[in-house]
């Protein structure tokens, strides 16, 4: 393991040591400017606003930073819009440091500000006054009755993959005389007008950094760091109009362009995509001309770092969903490149490598693996996940590929498919695809269904039909209320600064938000496939095969939460076969329901004229979606979670261990999901030692791919689970643990066995 | 009619018993009675009772062992009946869920127990359809039976897996109740055959570590001409198991070899020319 040196240490250590604070000085920049732009285009407003920030918001190079530019001078700091929504940030001042999810500080003075100055001035012209305003009331009841949850009404739309590969190869400078030139053809598109006002602006964002280097190189005593800040400024003036030439100029230009972007939206997830795909030529060139590695390795660890500066702030019931403030780093390695080839370089193993010196939540690293992927790379990325921080997450080029030509897109393109946020693909510069504009509670849809006629069916097809025709309900009242957010966006919010990285929109003159992009999309999630194909599965076996209860019966016990029938509820766990141990029967009850929504969701357009996908993923959603769905026949208590991840299934509920979890996974259509999926999977760290461990591991993973599943991602069982498992055995029912010259059941093991397993974990963590 | 065999157990994802990912049938019934048993419930040939306290939910009894309920009216599993009649395509279809990982792992299927010698007809029948599939299979094995079952089955091995445990005659009969002999013989005819035959040492503490046992098994795996064995030190992971079945452990008191031991023995299997597994991966 390499030896991290003193500057990274003192910058980690710099992210974590006050505590998150939230800084308003975004919001009253951008207020500030709204005030005097009354009556003009809302994109012309916009693009004053943004362009007023990153004029006039403050900057800092902190000590030993080799990468300049930040969001906030206090690290790791929350910003807000109260433009997208004064609300809750209104309710929660008072809450905001001690709610019990992703807690924030916040000044007295920055409290009454916000009270007397920004609440009043947005309340009633926010982007979330917009939409409420408009949602039919059909759409509000499925909302209420959390069988959909509309998503980005209160905040900025983020999930994008911008294109790097053009200002990095073009420069900023280009893409303004680019925007002139349209401007001259085009002198009443104010698209082009916004377009030029927020570029401008971030080319004057980038000067800043390159006055504050040389003024601090002035007055820096040190040689060494006076040397580091006068490169910094001759940098940022370089690049503020040309395009890079170094690894160096290059990762400092994608790294301004990412926090000018942050200002304009301040949304989640403005992805860097296929990162180790176009920083390549630059490292590469660099390397030949002498370039020192060790140099290079330590500018991306100050960039990772960087990317863990940023940090989102939500509300509570957001971080609900979306806990430990994700903010989306998410770069993908290797895969295919456009002409099919495979695509691993130097690069893709030197970002795992820098990223095991660090170690932090960002980046968010994924790989892409193919039957071309070369086995060295498998190795480092085994050797990676080894480390135990879940990350790198894996994708299979061999199912999203044909995925995504089964969705229009053209072969190069689909071969370029990235990664956003968590899980969602994404052709990246390309698409504009809304790809978390809404979840859909399938599992509620059951619950609903069966409620609505206390269970009078006369067969099992008879009660899937009932299910399938809600859904087609819902899904279009999802339709509906994803379009009027989609518009509210255009109306309300466009995105000037971020379009301009998006292919076509510069091109056709139009904002993302009205459909400039390539590619346009709107990703819908199909939530609960594993209680779904539990619950049904009972239905069918218990009810109408056995009758052992009719459905009326288990309706009324369901509707009493199985109050004085926790014997039924315990035969329900325990006696019939669960999704996630390869059983037909079972595992094509949900897949069936899980084809139908994506069959359905597929039907429509969006206003942009791309059309609705579905995927299937929860990120932490299944608590709070559990939350709104009563007891179910599978012996889920009312407001239990979901299965968590996506497709994983229930938890406790595999219990042939994992190859069984890959083959119940693979009996959905995992074509269809073409948003993107997850599945957990968790592993005792034993089962990745020494080489013999690596070899199996790299089997697993090609079986993951043959298999057609599109994401798995890796827990290493960690002592405190263990430790978890000793208190509550009925929970890990399926811990398999290695002792010694064979595996066991954990909870089988006596105590003193358990604690002697549970020291060695450590010892291998 | 489709032969059948009792199995108490089918394990998929088995990492740590030969190569690859593999699928590992427990044969139930086994002619042995070897005191560290690690597996009680495979010694018997009918099916068993097992109760796990830990999984009770006390609906109808204030303990799991004083519980009058059948298996089947057990709602949690706590109460569970081991050990089921299965024909060769139920096992079948089991084992081939996994091929996709067999090919992509270089794994298999193994058969163990209890003693799958001793339903040698099924196991055949079983093996033969397997290497017509082209899956690896393996044994493990305590080697006593009639040598006609080994033989024929040896014909559909790709590996045996085969326990030496105590090599005086008269010990062995008393306290694992098999006839050495036999074993030997066997082990023998296995390698005239050219089969490939991995030896496997339990090592029990008073029972098979003491240096005349230890040098009677390297000698007679020497003059074989086999270079590789296993050996696997006692644990006693395997009590509570005898605790569900209602079985008492005899060897309570014995304490597991400590790892100076374990490298002593290692020590002196490789200074006499044999390459040393511990565990058996």
């Amino acid at each position: 393991m390499c030896t991290v040196s003193e500057r990274i240490k003192n910058l980690k250590e710099l992210l974590f040591k006050n505590k998150r604070e939230i800084s308003l000085e975004r919001a009253r920049l951008y207020t500030e400017s709204y005030k005097n732009t009354e009556g003009q285009p809302a994109i012309l407003r916009r693009a004053k606003a943004t362009a007023h920030i990153l004029n006039n918001v403050q900057i800092v190079i902190n000590d030993g930073e080799l990468i300049a530019g930040g969001r906030t001078v206090k690290p790791r700091s929350g910003i807000a819009s109260p433009e997208m929504s004064p609300y809750w940030i209104y309710d929660e001042l008072d809450t905001l440091a001690t709610r019990p999810q992703d807690q924030f500080y916040i000044s007295e003075e920055d409290k009454e500000f916000f009270r007397n100055e920004l609440f009043p001035f947005w309340k009633d012209k926010s982007l979330k006054d917009l939409v409420n305003s408009r949602l039919p009331n059909n759409v509000k009841n499925a909302q209420k009755q959390r069988i959909i949850k509309l998503n980005q009404t209160d905040k900025g739309q983020g999930h994008i993959i911008p294109s790097f590969d053009k200002v990095l190869n073009k420069g900023l400078g280009y893409m303004i005389d680019e925007v002139k030139e349209k401007m001259k053809k085009n002198p009443n598109n104010n698209f082009y007008k916004a377009a030029l006002i927020t570029l401008e602006a971030t080319q004057n964002h980038i000067e800043r950094y390159g006055k504050l280097a040389r003024d601090m190189a002035l007055n820096e005593k040190n040689q060494n760091r006076k040397k580091e800040l006068l490169e910094i400024s001759r940098i940022s003036y370089k690049i503020s109009k040309y395009k890079p030439d170094t690894f160096y100029e290059a990762l400092q230009l994608f790294w301004y362009i990412n926090i000018a972007l942050q200002y304009e939206s301040n949304a989640s997830s403005i992805s860097p995509g296929r990162f180790d795909q176009y920083m390549y030529p630059f490292y590469k060139k660099d390397i030949e001309n002498g370039l020192d590695i060790e140099f290079a390795k330590e500018l991306l660890r100050c960039l990772w770092l960087k990317m863990n500066d940023v940090v989102l702030l939500r509300s509570q019931e957001s971080a609900k969903y979306f806990a430990g403030f994700p903010t989306g780093y998410t770069i993908i390695l290797g895969g295919l490149d456009r002409n099919g080839r495979d695509a691993v370089n130097e690069l893709s193993y030197l970002i795992l490598d820098t990223y095991g010196d660090i170690k932090l939540p960002q980046p968010n690293l994924g790989v892409r693996i193919n039957e071309k992927t070369p086995r060295e790379f498998l190795i480092k990325t085994i050797e990676t996940i080894r480390l135990g921080t879940g990350i790198p997450q894996v994708f299979n080029d061999e199912v999203i590929i044909p995925a995504y030509l089964n969705r229009g897109v053209s072969l190069e393109d689909a071969r370029d498919y990235a990664v956003v946020g968590c899980v969602e693909l994404s052709i990246p510069g390309k698409t504009y695809g809304l790809h978390d504009i809404a979840l859909f509670n399938l599992l509620k849809v059951m619950e609903v269904t069966l409620k609505e006629s206390n269970g009078n069916f006369n067969s099992y097809n008879e009660l899937i039909n009932a299910i399938k025709k809600n859904i087609n309900k819902y899904v279009k009242d999802m339709i509906e209320g994803s379009n009027v957010v989609d518009q509210a966006h255009r109306e309300f919010a466009p995105t000037p600064l971020l379009s301009c990285f998006v292919e076509n929109a510069l091109k056709t003159g139009m904002d993302i938000t009205s459909g400039g992009a390539k590619y346009n999309f709107s990703g819908v999630q199909g939530i609960g496939v594993a209680n779904l194909s539990d619950s049904l599965y009972i239905i069918k076996k218990a009810v109408f095969e056995d009758k052992e209860i009719t459905l009326p019966e288990l309706v009324k016990i369901l509707n009493n939460n199985y109050k004085d029938n926790e014997i039924i509820r315990q035969k329900f766990i325990n006696k019939y076969p669960k999704y996630g141990n390869d059983i037909d029967d079972v595992d094509y009850c949900g897949s069936e329901i899980l084809s139908h929504y994506c069959k359905e969701v597929e039907k429509y357009k969006n206003i942009r004229g791309g059309f609705f996908q579905p995927g299937s993923y929860t990120v932490s959603a299944h608590i709070p979606l559990g939350e709104a769905v009563g007891a179910t026949p599978d012996g889920r208590l009312s407001g239990e979670q979901l299965a968590d991840g996506g497709l994983s299934p229930m938890v406790g509920m595999d219990k042939n261990g994992p190859t069984a979890v890959l083959k119940s996974v693979s009996k959905i259509d995992t074509y269809l999901i073409s948003n993107g999926s997850l599945l957990n999977v968790k592993f005792n760290p034993s089962v990745l030692e020494g080489i013999e461990g690596i070899r199996k591991f790299i089997g697993f993973l090609q079986s993951f791919m043959r298999l057609k599943l599109q994401h798995i991602q890796f827990n290493i069982v960690s002592a405190e689970t263990l430790r978890d498992a000793q208190k509550h055995p009925e929970k890990y029912k399926n811990l398999v643990v290695r002792v010694a010259g064979y595996s066991a059941i954990f909870i089988e093991l006596n105590k003193s066995i358990q604690d002697d397993i549970i020291n060695r974990t450590e010892h291998i963590l | 009619m489709m032969k059948k065999a009792i199995i108490f157990n089918i394990q998929r994802y088995s990492i740590h018993d030969g190569g690859g990912i593999r699928t590992l049938i427990f044969f139930k019934g086994c002619p042995l009675r070897c005191p560290w048993c690690s597996n009680p419930e495979s010694q018997s040939f009918k099916p068993e009772i097992i109760r796990r306290e830990s999984l009770c939910i006390k609906c109808s009894s204030s303990s799991c062992f004083a519980c009058t309920n059948t298996p089947e009216q057990c709602p949690t599993g706590a109460i569970e009946k081991v050990g089921k009649e299965m024909d060769v395509n139920e096992v079948l279809k089991e084992i081939k869920k996994d091929i996709i990982f067999y090919d992509s792992t270089g794994g298999g299927v193994t058969l163990s127990g209890g003693e799958p010698l001793s339903q040698g007809e099924f196991a055949i029948e079983l093996l033969e359809k397997l290497k017509n599939l082209g899956i690896d299979t393996a044994i493990e094995t305590t080697g006593f039976s009639k040598w006609e079952i080994l033989d024929k089955m040896s014909n559909h091995l790709d590996r045996i897996l085969f326990d030496l445990k105590i090599m005086n005659k008269e010990k062995s009969i008393k306290i694992i109740n098999a006839d050495i002999d036999l074993i030997k013989d066997n082990f023998k005819k296995l390698v005239k055959k050219r089969i490939n035959i991995i030896p496997r040492i339990p090592l029990i503490p008073k029972y098979t570590m003491d240096d005349e046992n230890i040098e009677a098994i390297i000698n007679f795996i020497l003059s074989q001409g086999i270079k590789e064995v296993h050996i696997l030190p006692y644990h006693q992971y395997g009590i509570s198991k005898y605790k569900s079945l209602g079985k008492k452990y005899i060897l309570k008191s014995l304490i597991p070899p400590s790892s100076e031991d374990v490298e002593r023995i290692k020590e002196k299997m490789t200074d006499a020319g044999l390459y040393v597994v511990v565990g058996g991966k």
